[in-house]
């Protein structure tokens, strides 16, 4: 009962990197601190790296963008895209973004966009992202989150956390078509993995699905050898 | 013993082998006329036809291979007609639920049925289930044939004498003819892939029906699929092998192949090394640890080397100024050495880490399975089959009627396998319904591929025509065993 509750409790939010992978984004009007755009006139353009905050946010937020500021800066990366902030908080008006805009000096830069949007419910859907406000501290619950949007609108990569250059040049070669290496995080429900990864030490363990990989083996080997068993026994009984 | 029931269904096998191999050639002749923009298909009927012939190919010729080990070794165990005609119906139906899925259906997840495509429904819901439990019902048949035909091996050989571990001490007291050796170890290799299968396909099922609740993990899936279909692929090849050393000499009017030390130790390393030579597949897969891909590399080495260095030796013997009287049999032999001889290099090229960076998913793939299956395997399967039903019919291999359908096999085939190494040469992908136009030389490569194929099924009929009429005479009341 008390397990049943912990499961379903509704501030559970989704850290999952695969949801809503390869679907397409929820083409919204955007406000944006340079006017009014569909979020479709963007990406055809150029792919976009979508993230999305709040500008009263005491938490993540703003060593989030600090960082990705940063990176994008460190890496001066020359593939193209382009860079999205939207405010998911309802309450967050053009001008709010236009002070976060200057806080980290990117109110000029062609490469960063800015917006709030009437349709932030919409998008959040089509993401699966999904912010919990909590009325006691005011102040919304919610990930960090990075969206790879390449130029048809689909989300082909999403990164969860303040994940540093390598990850963030995995998502701008992705948007740009790029092959970029990527296998789904071992989960609850996944119980026959070839490997466990231990996250304390590092490690890589061999796991129930290597000895699923070996069982046929095993298996022929014992049935040949309680053939030839049995058929030693016949020739000892008839000998 | 070789009764008359095990020579009537045998007949039936090889009828309906046959049948099959015609229609699934045609597949392929359109699949290449539509990759040469000859004809259009739609994407879905292309991949549901891919699937259909890629399916009906492995399953036919693995069939073919035990077909023809089971009645060889009639000479030499007795064998059971009774699972034999029981994997012939378990296969009849098998075969009718997957065409059903991939012709009603629409269901194209390739012959590989990949993790997670065949749970990416794009076509009728019940195709996966079916698909599924067509496959299922099939590999159970032949489980139970081929677990039937070991045991029936050794209930007259001891386990060392079914490995012919005697012919490593001097003047061994029994001797292991050729035959039970290969079919041993091939048997053994098809029954851990058809174990495989069947875990597959309950961890699959596991899937479909959890509700959400339980995942397979891809690395496992993809190490299993191949564990199984590469395997079964090359297991099929060596049974055909059986077949060569029992029939060739003895086709060509020459003293039968003996088991000798260094023929029993190639065998025995064949066993060990194509159970771990499926890694090969997984090359591109990062996740996999290196170990396990220098092991595919390593056993991909082995597992053909050894065996292909002792047959090609001794039948250079056989042939080397020998008089050989040459029949459609014997000849057919000798083409399928030659092209099993040169699929192997080609596979041994792809298995190298660095040539499948190049090569990985290019045509060259289909170029090396399609050189030793339709001109190795198909054509040692087919030499059984014209030789078996001579003996139906007590007739003799005819030495000269047989020059027009060589000439037309080798052109045709060699032509047809030829078009696919020099697309996988410019770095063409495989199995794409028509090319992108950067490959400019893409389609009309296909569009000659497709009139060399349709040269090779020519040549195909012919010898349909000449097997199917002896084949017919063992239902006559008149015929004695
Ligand atoms: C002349 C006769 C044949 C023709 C014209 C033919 C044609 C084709 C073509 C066009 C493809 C697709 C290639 C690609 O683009 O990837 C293919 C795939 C394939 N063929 Fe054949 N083929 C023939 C004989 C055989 C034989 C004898 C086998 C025996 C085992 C075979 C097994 C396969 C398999 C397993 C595939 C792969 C299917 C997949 O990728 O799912 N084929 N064939």
């Amino acid at each position: 009962m008390l397990s049943g509750i912990a499961w379903s409790a509704p501030e559970d939010y989704n850290f999952s990197e695969e949801s809503k992978l390869y679907t397409k984004i929820a083409d919204i009007k955007l406000n944006t601190t340079r006017g009014e755009v569909m979020l479709s006139d963007l990406y055809v353009k150029s792919p976009v790296i979508l993230t999305l905050i709040f500008t009263r946010c005491v938490g993540i937020c703003s060593p989030f963008l600090n960082s990705l500021s940063e990176d994008m800066d460190n890496l001066n990366a020359k593939e193209n895209y382009k860079v999205l902030v939207i405010s998911f908080d309802p309450l967050d008006e053009v001008s709010d973004m236009e002070r976060m805009a200057k806080r980290y000096e990117r109110e000029d830069d062609p490469q960063w966009v800015f917006a709030v949007t009437d349709n932030i419910a919409e998008l959040n859907e089509s993401i699966g992202f999904y912010p919990v406000w909590d009325s006691t501290r005011q102040q919304y619950d919610h990930d960090a989150l990075l969206v790879g949007i390449n130029e048809n609108g689909y989300i082909v990569r999403k990164l969860t956390g303040i994940r540093g250059p390598d990850a963030l040049m995995g998502v701008i070669r992705e948007i740009n078509n790029e092959f970029v290496l990527s296998y789904p995080l071992p989960r609850e429900n996944m119980i026959f993995s070839c490997f466990t990864y231990d996250p304390a030490t590092g490690k890589k363990k061999p796991s129930l699905g290597l000895l699923i990989l070996v069982l046929p083996g095993i298996l022929t080997l014992l049935m040949i050898a309680l053939l030839s068993l049995k058929k030693q026994q016949q020739s000892v009984g008839n000998g | 013993m070789i009764t008359r029931s095990l020579k009537r269904i045998t007949s039936v096998w090889i009828i309906t082998v046959l049948v099959l191999f015609v229609t699934a050639i045609i597949f392929g002749i359109t699949m290449r006329f539509n990759q040469g923009k000859d004809l259009t298909m739609s994407p879905v009927g292309f991949y549901s036809l891919m699937t259909t012939h890629g399916i009906t190919m492995i399953g036919i010729w693995a069939a073919a291979g035990l077909v023809a080990v089971n009645y060889l070794l009639g000479r030499y165990v007795k064998v059971s007609v009774s699972l034999n005609v029981f994997a012939f119906v378990t296969t009849v139906i098998g075969v009718l639920m997957i065409w059903a899925t991939t012709f009603i259906g629409k269901y194209h997840a390739g012959w590989t049925f990949l993790y997670p495509l065949p749970l990416q429904v794009a076509w009728a819901k019940w195709a996966t289930p079916v698909f599924l439990f067509g496959l299922g019902i099939l590999g159970a048949g032949w489980l139970i044939w081929s677990v039937g035909m070991l045991l029936q091996i050794l209930s007259k050989y001891s386990l060392k004498q079914a490995f012919a571990w005697q012919h490593f001490s001097k003047n061994p007291a029994v001797e292991t003819p050729p035959l039970v050796l290969i079919s041993t170890v091939s048997l053994i290799g098809i029954i851990v892939s058809l174990l495989t299968a069947v875990i597959l396909l309950v961890l699959y099922f596991l899937e479909y029906f959890s509700g959400g609740n339980f995942t397979n993990d891809p690395l496992l899936m993809k190490n299993l699929t191949y564990f199984f279909g590469h395997t079964i692929a090359n297991e099929s090849l060596y049974l055909g092998l059986a077949a060569v050393y029992e029939l060739m000499p003895e086709s060509s009017g020459r003293p039968r192949f003996k088991t000798t030390w260094y023929v029993a130790l190639a065998w025995n390393c064949t066993l060990v090394f194509i159970l771990t030579a499926f890694f090969h597949h997984l090359y591109m897969d990062f996740v996999q640890p290196v170990g396990f891909q220098m092991i595919g590399q390593l056993a991909s080495y082995f597992a053909s080397l050894p065996a292909a260095a002792v047959t090609a030796f001794s039948v250079i013997a056989l042939v080397y100024r020998g008089r050989i009287r040459w029949s459609l049999t014997n000849t057919l032999f000798f083409i399928g050495i030659m092209g099993w001889l040169i699929g192997g290099i080609g596979a041994v090229i792809d298995a190298t880490v660095s040539n499948n960076m190049i090569l990985h998913n290019t045509l060259w793939v289909p170029a090396h399975f399609h050189t030793y299956n339709a001109m190795g395997n198909v054509l040692f399967c087919l030499a059984f089959f014209n030789w078996v039903a001579h003996e139906f019919a007590g007739t003799q291999a005819s030495v000269k009627s047989f020059r027009l359908t060589t000439v037309l096999l080798l052109i045709g085939g060699f032509g047809f396998v030829l078009m696919f190494y020099l697309g996988g040469a410019y770095s063409m992908p495989r199995r794409f319904s028509v090319y992108p136009q950067e490959f400019t030389h893409a389609a009309i490569l296909a569009s000659l591929g497709a009139w060399f194929a349709t040269v090779y099924l020519v040549a195909i009929v012919l010898i349909f025509a000449n097997i199917i009429k002896k084949c017919l005479k063992v239902f006559s009341p008149s015929f004695s065993s």
